[in-house]
């Protein structure tokens, strides 16, 4: 009978242990917040990767010249080299810096030539279309790995760009004119398999009028 | 002592028969791999498929193509089949983004790894890898040439795909991801055409009773594309309307070149395809860290480069124009 009564009460203690073990009381406000933050946030994520990891690689980017010369003699070891993107494919990226005086001012970009170059060959600055992934995936420096979801490293981009339509093109465009000598530094797109280097146009990073 | 011995023996030729059962199966049979595809009905996705098998046995494994006939069920069936049939990888275009996560699920709790191909799952625990076209990407390109064409303004229609598919939100979100922000652009109408020409056609010929005076149409896809501009030709608006799709099918690109629509967004089902038994074979090495998502980069095709494209993909340098 005492057996009996002992196995009972082992069993109770055990179905109450595992009963309290099973069972957890947390605060809603506590789990909406966890769930909030395992979102991505594309806005923060893209002011960090500008301001953090862009910002100071800019310096080391190719001279916009150097790799125009550099594509025409050896296209294939200067896309391995030097570009970038974050997907596979044909379309890469590269992170460039020039200098160069302007030479018309358009609608949806600005004309400059090369400050130095022989061939006098004029490229373009946009000033309209900053969109696409040229700025995000030019550095290298994101890892696909990062992301879970397509929508979120589109998402990337749509923000980078939105800095750089609210925060770099205003005072540039509102000063610059025919015969400034800028500062640019950017990213640039070629397509590996089929080069064109007739209509350069650089999505702008950084901005800078240095002589007007 | 001697029983004991002779129980020893027994246990050591046990695994030893077991060892070299192992082995036989590891070393002498090679691996399979399924490629389960929405649909054989479409040529585009016959050369999704027929790629997948094809670099697959060129890896040297065994290959075989399962037609899901665009039903979510004769899908599962497949599954089921290839994991019963002992299948080691499954490459996936899947019917449904939503509908198929049960059959990735499935392979994922048989230990099957499964590389999805231009259409993506609504999960990213299910799948291995999902190697997908950049469609939204690809769209943002479209929609810039779209606003230059247009020169900022005017009034134009999306036709857009099947609602179920991500895809279609894909496009039209990478789209007005960028012709949004030009207010003059006015779109009059968005409507759901199926992906199917013949319901792009009669769908926008519907929609120009109440906005006869619409300067563009943006689709889709090339096969939309096509069936808008039949309409707009039997409306006699074809000379002035602009139209433009997406996919790089050959009828597309021919229509570029002839003038009849504006421009395409190429997709690459080969490196798609290609891809996905690539990573197949890397999981198969040992490799188990991939992209739960990669994109694969969309190249838009117009007047100015349409010389360099055949449908499907980039002519091979040979077939270039010179």
């Amino acid at each position: 009978m005492q057996k009996k009564a002992i196995k009972n009460i082992a069993a109770i203690v055990l179905l109450l242990v595992v009963a309290y073990n099973s069972v957890y009381f947390k605060k809603l406000d506590e789990v909406k917040a966890a769930a909030v933050s395992k979102e991505f946030d594309a806005v923060t994520y893209a002011s960090n990767y500008l301001t953090v990891k862009l910002t100071p690689q800019l310096s080391n980017a190719i001279e916009l010249q150097e790799l125009i010369q550099k594509v025409h003699a050896e296209p294939e070891s200067t896309f391995q080299k030097y570009s970038h993107a974050l997907g596979i494919g044909n379309i890469k990226y590269f992170l460039v810096k020039g200098e160069g005086v302007i030479t018309a001012i358009g609608d949806d970009a600005v004309s400059l030539l090369l400050k130095n170059d022989s061939a006098q060959k004029e490229i373009k600055i946009a000033t309209e279309f900053v969109f696409g992934n040229a700025v995000r995936d030019a550095s290298g420096l994101i890892n696909i790995n990062e992301f879970n979801n397509t929508m979120d490293f589109n998402n990337v981009s749509a923000e980078i760009n939105k800095i750089i339509r609210s925060e770099v093109l205003p005072p540039f465009k509102s000063r610059v004119k025919k015969g400034d000598l800028v500062q640019f530094a950017g990213a640039i797109e070629l397509n590996q398999a089929h080069v064109s280097l007739e209509e350069i146009e650089v999505v702008p990073v950084g901005l800078k009028i240095v002589k007007q | 002592m001697i029983k004991e011995k002779k129980y020893f023996l027994l246990l050591i030729f046990s695994f030893g028969l077991l060892w070299g059962c192992k082995n036989k199966t590891t070393s002498e049979q090679p691996k399979k791999i399924a490629v389960i595809v929405s649909t054989l009905n479409n040529p585009w996705f016959v050369f999704l498929a027929e790629k997948a098998s094809a670099q697959a046995k060129k890896l040297g494994y065994e290959s075989k193509i399962f037609d899901s006939q665009n039903n979510t069920s004769l899908e599962t069936d497949h599954f089921e089949n290839a994991i019963a049939s002992g299948f080691n990888a499954i490459l996936f275009n899947p019917t449904d983004a939503e509908g198929s996560v049960a059959n990735v699920m499935r392979a994922k709790a048989a230990s099957v790894p499964v590389f999805c191909m231009d259409r993506e799952v609504n999960t990213t625990d299910g799948a291995t890898s999902q190697i997908l076209s950049d469609s939204y990407s690809g769209c943002v390109a479209l929609g810039k040439y779209f606003v230059e064409k247009m020169n900022k303004q005017g009034k134009y229609v999306e036709l857009l795909g099947l609602v179920s598919d991500n895809n279609t939100w894909n496009r039209s979100k990478g789209f007005h991801s960028l012709v949004d922000h030009y207010p003059n652009l006015k779109m009059v109408a968005q409507q759901s055409a199926d992906f199917d020409r013949n319901k792009a056609m009669e769908v926008l010929e519907s929609i120009l009773q109440a906005n006869p005076d619409i300067d563009a149409v943006f689709c889709g896809n090339d096969a939309m594309a096509m069936g808008a501009y039949q309409a707009l030709v039997a409306a006699g608006k074809a000379d002035h309307v602009k139209v433009f799709g997406f996919d790089g099918a050959e009828d597309a690109v021919n229509a570029i070149k002839d003038g009849k629509i504006e421009a395409t967004a190429m997709q690459f089902p080969q490196v798609m395809a290609e891809t996905a038994a690539r990573y197949a074979d890397e999981y198969f090495k040992g490799k188990k860290d991939f992209p739960k998502k990669m994109p694969v980069a969309v190249e838009l095709v117009t007047e100015k480069n349409v010389d360099d494209y055949i449908a499907y993909g980039k002519k091979e340098p040979d077939q270039q124009k010179k």
